[in-house]
């Protein structure tokens, strides 16, 4: 794997950082890989901008910081507003599509996937997961990570007995990654 | 364990293989006869008759409306348990549910009942229940050490208020699980707040 950084943007109450960290823990718990995570807050837990960047990569990683990702994971508006101009060309957007909306500020180059991953997780019950879908979305797309591995970060980050919904939200995503991510080709 | 990933098939500790499922039309025959072959001892301590017809057909028709989510366990075709959740649809305790767990004595002690109230406290969580509850007379041990590996604790004695076959008051124990407290573990995780933030 090359070294590959990683932006993650979204509200506080979204969880944009467990999303975050699963990516890193599935990378490097279970994928054997290297990978650090940053995480940054508005000044609100809660309802106010919220961020993470993971790095992921075969070697050491030096430097933790995300200044131009390879991909962004975004899930507001707010987030898409403040971190597209960071995307590298010929980078990656994954979004929820219906909390975001693409304009013309897409780099050159530049692709993007959209999945309803907030409608997904109330059609599976529980708004709560829509995390985990985009932790699917983003396994699914990519193919940075093996399923296996992300399928034990994921139930080994959740609480005891949100398992089984969990794993059953982390599929539907990446199902749908896996689905769309011919559009990346 | 959601209704949608049954049936499926668990090992009791003996080696036998069962298999769990919603409960069809088809299978409430074999449910009844189930129930009629239960000694009278076990049946006394159940709330209904259920060995009659007028009792399975308005069972089934609970089931239909989804006041009752009802899973058999069977080994070949025979039923040997039944697990079914109570719940009410409209009113002040919509989020409560009410688990009724009979198994058949020939597989007792073998894991089925935990395996088949674990996959119902699951169900119960994905429709939405926040708190289950279950009751049980104080000498029924074996229902007591399943409730509370999977979390249920004793919540309120009735003394003396069921009377057993030969006559003698025993107390009546609710236990109950606050299943919502589940997902408010996930809730918190979700917050993105950390304290200690850079």
């Amino acid at each position: 794997m090359a070294k590959t950084e990683i932006r993650l943007g979204g509200l506080g109450g979204q969880g944009v950082i467990l999303c975050a960290s699963i990516i890193g823990k599935c990378a490097s718990i279970f994928g054997g890989k290297q990978a650090t995570l940053i995480q940054a807050f508005g000044p609100e837990a809660r309802g106010s901008a919220c961020s993470a960047q993971v790095i992921l990569s075969d070697e050491a990683i030096g430097y933790p910081y995300v200044k131009t990702p390879d991909i962004l994971v975004l899930m507001s508006q707010d987030a898409y507003n403040q971190f597209i101009p960071q995307l590298k060309p010929e980078g990656l957007v994954l979004y929820e599509e219906e909390l975001v909306a693409l304009d013309g500020k897409l780099p050159k180059g530049a692709k993007a996937v959209g999945i309803p991953a907030t409608r997904f997780a109330e059609e599976l019950g529980r708004r709560l997961v829509l995390n985990i879908v985009m932790v699917g979305f983003f396994a699914g797309a990519t193919g940075l990570v093996s399923w296996e591995a992300i399928e034990q970060a994921v139930k080994s980050s959740v609480p005891k007995g949100t398992e089984e919904l969990n794993l059953k939200a982390l599929k539907k995503g990446y199902d749908y990654g896996r689905e769309h991510s011919t559009q990346l080709k | 364990m959601a209704a949608s990933t049954l049936p499926r098939t668990v090992t009791l500790q003996d080696g036998r293989t069962i298999e769990l499922l919603m409960l069809e039309v088809s299978d409430c025959l074999g449910l009844v006869e189930f129930y009629r072959t239960l000694p009278e001892q076990d049946r006394e301590v159940l709330k209904d008759d259920v060995t009659t017809k007028e009792w399975a057909d308005r069972f089934l028709r609970k089931v239909a409306t989804k006041e009752i989510v009802c899973l058999v366990a069977k080994d070949g075709d025979k039923v040997v348990g039944e697990a079914s959740l109570y719940r009410t649809l409209h009113g002040w305790t919509k989020h409560v549910g009410e688990i009724r767990l009979t198994i058949a004595r020939s597989h007792r002690r073998q894991g089925l009942g935990l395996a088949m109230a674990g996959t119902l406290v699951k169900i119960a969580t994905d429709i939405g229940i926040e708190k289950l509850l279950v009751n049980m007379v104080e000498n029924q041990l074996g229902s007591r050490r399943t409730f509370e590996k999977l979390g249920f604790q004793k919540e309120a004695v009735l003394p003396r208020h069921v009377k057993d076959i030969s006559g003698t008051k025993r107390d009546l124990i609710i236990m109950a699980n606050d299943v919502s407290q589940i997902w408010a573990a996930m809730e918190t995780m979700v917050q993105d707040y950390q304290p200690h933030r850079d």
